[in-house]
């Protein structure tokens, strides 16, 4: 052993790779690599085309790096950021309060129909489960909430729809069974304790990773969402943040085909590289939120499968 | 056991999930949702319509006594001061009709879909229509209050104003269920080009077929670098062209695109009935050989069947013409944004129609306000329509906000204070946009009109002399393709294909592609579309008496 106190220190550590995993781990970063690049690369050219000079991107097509560097596009959104500042107050409430709530139907859900001593959980789990599969389509769904809830207009609708889904359901519940032995709240069953004593001084917080992957899910699902403002809003201060830019969007396509019809203005729609400066707004806050509770994400996601 | 079922249970409710995701966010396209409406319609509102119009004879003297609030539904995005506005124009129509307005936005996402869904729902009172909107096949479905006895005992005025011709147009099966605007509007196609280049080389002005390509060489040879064309698929997306540089031909046939009909037939506005076939005859392959030496002359880029965008090019000097989905307005439009450029541009405009002799303004159903089936108060809904299109103080309201607040005449002619001023306008011109609501004869104009309202005149003269004066026989016509979409789609998946490419002249040999294209389309199910398509015209023709 001696002898071979030469060799640099680490080396004894790894074991040596046959030629087949050397291949084998080449060709996985190759993959990876490619595969971020096709991630980070629109984004990157997003960026840079929001500091792009308009006229530019339009003459010489967009690039890595911004050529003729300008904050113009930011100043145009900013000088009246009384919209934008508008559709963000709404969607941190929308996703504030949708997860809130989601999380905690969910969560009471999954461990109702988790217990044992519940007779009818297998009934209950699938006609949750069955929604899934079949649903009455967008016309039934849309007069339910317009004419027989009658939300139309108000912020109900927006978030209410979304609180829970058959899928995040289903995963509390595996969580809720592999991550909370039978025994535990046996015992604390025999203590005296009730279902919500149980609940919420026992599950809970053995249930943490689940309930960040699951809110998780909910946040981003709402953070995310333009469909229900779209069908739902009848006024532009209850929109949600990405309704507001898609709308900008669909707003500049849509006049100008109209404008081959219809004699209208035409002239103070969205330039490009305001539109890029808008996606840029709208995506950056979750990009540095995300980092942070990627973390629970990636371990929740993982316990759910080994154990479930 | 358990824990298969159950990740069995699990993987097939995350595939639901996706499904039902790709599902939501419009696999279908929404022109389709909205058919599919139409025909589930049928059945629930024939009920209501054999009860409508017992009630209209009760009412010939309208109770006002009881206030009325309106759902007023519209195209796009509401201005920022929509509640201002409503509130002075709610304060006239309670004191003329005792009634409210609440206008409601359709926004320009998914609005197909969701103009379908308010008809459904019967959330609004009035609504917006248009062709482009499917009023046609919307009507004849039931979705809309017939308005024929209702005009006569509530809205005599408007009744009158409006005109029985126009009204007649907003026929659909023999009732009227709309009322269109009294504005006439000429969106006839044409081409824009840059005048200051056409002067500065001597050029002709591009007219005709031989003409712009002289103006496009000369420019060629004058400036190597400069653009020429910026055409690309955008504005051919549906059945009369694939490729927007052969929306040129329109110079040489007056009914290549706006005026065409469908599927690679002809007809010629004389004598509408006797359809003809373009794509199998000789002169199609002619054309498409002239368009070959123009894609070979180097007019348009080589990857212009996969650009995008072409919209703002012209505007900022990289094309010197613009040849598809043209219209007097955006001329108008290029005009005020060459001004404001600063380089000395000029941008003049030739409606294809002007050269043809086919010229006529838009149909009466571009336009339009129909009272929903279900509203509960039609007779009010109808009052209120009258009052806000006839009565100048209400109508001026509507369309330019509050007089001193957003808006101020000068010499007869509009000025929005806030743009004046360098601001964002909080209530633009027409800023509910109700085009539906347009007033021929108190319109106010904007400083462009001025230029607009010339071409319009000139071309309202050369349509009085057509066979059917200023009538423009083409829109009213709203295809009914249920028997055939299944060869509808294919078709167009070959024009899309096989057609775009031999129109950009991207083809090494026009016969043998064309041979190709005509073999592929006849297989797609192109006889069978010509023949319903044939059908319906025909049948449109007479019912309107377009002979």
């Amino acid at each position: 052993m001696a002898k071979d106190l030469d060799y640099a220190p680490s080396e004894p550590r790894t074991i040596k790779k046959s030629l087949g995993a050397k291949i084998f781990y080449v060709f996985i970063y190759i993959m990876l690599t490619i595969g971020s690049i096709v991630c980070v690369l629109p984004f990157i050219i997003i960026v840079s085309g929001s500091f792009t000079d308009n006229v530019t991107i339009l003459k010489e097509g967009y690039s890595l790096l911004p050529r003729n560097f300008t904050l113009a596009a930011y100043q145009t959104i900013f000088k009246s950021p009384k919209d934008i500042l508008q559709a963000y107050k709404m969607n941190t409430y929308y996703t504030v309060v949708g997860t809130f709530i989601g999380l905690t139907m969910i969560s009471l859900t999954g461990y109702v129909i988790s217990r044992k001593e519940f007779k009818y959980r297998n009934t209950v789990s699938f006609l949750i489960y069955f929604t899934s599969i079949f649903g009455g389509g967008m016309i039934p769904w849309y007069l339910m909430y317009a004419n027989v809830l009658g939300l139309k207009g108000s912020t109900l609708a927006i978030w209410f729809p979304a609180l829970m889904s058959p899928f995040l359901v289903i995963l509390m519940r595996t969580f809720i069974v592999g991550a909370v032995p039978d025994a535990v709240t046996e015992s604390a069953k025999i203590d005296g304790a009730g279902h919500f004593t149980i609940f919420f001084k026992i599950v809970l917080p053995i249930l943490k990773p689940g309930l960040a992957t699951v809110g998780l899910f909910l946040a981003l699902g709402y953070w995310n969402d333009w469909y229900r403002s779209s069908m739902f809003s009848t006024n532009s201060s209850t929109w949600q943040l990405q309704f507001y830019l898609y709308d900008l969007l669909n707003a500049t396509t849509a006049m100008k085909q109209m404008a081959s019809n219809v004699s209208m203005k035409t002239a103070d729609l969205p330039t490009e590289s305001v539109k890029l400066a808008m996606a840029v707004v709208a995506t950056g806050p979750v990009l540095l939120f995300y980092p942070f509770v990627r973390r629970f994400f990636v371990s929740g996601i993982t316990v759910g499968a080994v154990k479930g | 056991m358990k824990k298969k079922v159950l990740s069995v249970l699990m993987s097939l409710a995350m595939t639901a999930t996706m499904l039902a995701g790709c599902g939501s966010t419009g696999a279908q396209s929404a022109a389709e949702q909205l058919d599919e409406q139409g025909v589930t319609e049928i059945a629930v509102e024939t009920q209501a319509a054999e009860e409508a119009p017992a009630e209209t004879a009760d009412a010939a003297e309208l109770d006002l006594s009881e206030q009325v609030d309106l759902v007023f539904y519209v195209m796009g995005d509401a201005p920022q001061d929509e509640e201002l506005v409503e509130a002075a124009l709610n304060e006239k129509l309670l004191e003329k009709c005792n009634a409210t307005v609440d206008m409601q936005f359709s926004t320009w996402t998914e609005f197909q879909q969701k103009y379908a869904n308010e008809i459904t729902s019967q959330g609004a009172d009035l609504i917006y229509i248009a062709n482009w909107l499917n009023y046609g096949l919307l009507a004849s479905s039931g979705a809309f209050e017939e308005l024929d006895d209702m005009l006569d005992t509530v809205a005599p005025d408007l009744k009158a104003m409006v005109g029985e011709s126009a009204l007649n147009m907003c026929k659909v099966g023999g009732k009227i269920y709309a009322v269109p605007n009294t504005w006439p509007e000429y969106v006839s196609n044409g081409v824009k080009y840059r005048e200051d280049l056409r002067a500065k080389y001597d050029l002709p002005v591009p007219n005709n077929l031989e003409n712009l390509e002289a103006y496009l060489l000369g420019i060629k040879e004058n400036e190597p670098d400069q653009g020429l064309l910026t055409v690309t698929t955008e504005e051919s997306s549906g059945f009369k062209t694939a490729f927007d540089a052969a929306w040129v031909l329109n110079f040489k046939y007056p009914w290549v695109s706006a005026n065409g009909l469908d599927y690679g037939l002809a007809a010629n506005y004389d004598t509408p009935t006797d359809v003809y076939d373009y794509w199998f005859s000789d002169d199609f392959v002619d054309d498409m050989k002239m368009l070959k030496r123009w894609a070979d002359e180097g007019f348009w880029s080589k990857s212009a069947l996969s650009d995008t965008n072409n919209s703002d090019s012209y505007k900022n000097g990289l094309c010197v013409a613009e040849v598809a989905g043209q219209n007097p307005n955006k001329q108008v439009t290029a005009i005020a944004d060459f001004a404001n450029a600063g380089e000395g541009w000029e941008s003049a405009y030739v409606a294809y129609g002007e050269t043809t002799g086919v010229i006529y303004p838009g149909h009466a159903t571009q336009n339009g306000t129909a009272i929903v089936r279900g509203c509960k108060n039609p007779e009010r809904a109808l009052l209120v329509l009258q009052a806000m299109l006839c009565d100048d103080e209400i109508n001026s309201i509507v369309q330019y906000g509050i007089e001193g607040t957003h808006y101020t005449v000068e010499d007869g002619i509009y000025k929005n204070l806030q743009e004046e001023a360098g601001e964002t306008a909080t209530f633009p011109y027409e800023g509910f946009n109700t085009w539906n609501l347009r007033n021929g004869e108190t319109k106010l104009p904007q400083k462009t009109d001025v230029a607009l309202q010339e071409m319009f005149d000139k071309y309202a003269e050369m349509g009085a002399k057509t066979k059917f004066p200023n009538v423009n026989i083409y829109d009213g016509f709203s295809e009914n393709y249920e028997a055939y979409s299944a060869e509808r789609s294919a078709v167009n998946n070959v024009m899309r294909q096989y057609l775009a490419p031999i129109e950009a002249g991207l083809v090494d040999d026009v016969d043998a592609a064309v041979e190709e294209f005509r073999t592929l389309v006849k297989d797609a199910g192109l006889d069978k579309c010509r023949e319903e398509y044939t059908k319906q015209w025909i049948a449109y023709c007479e019912e309107y008496d377009y002979k």
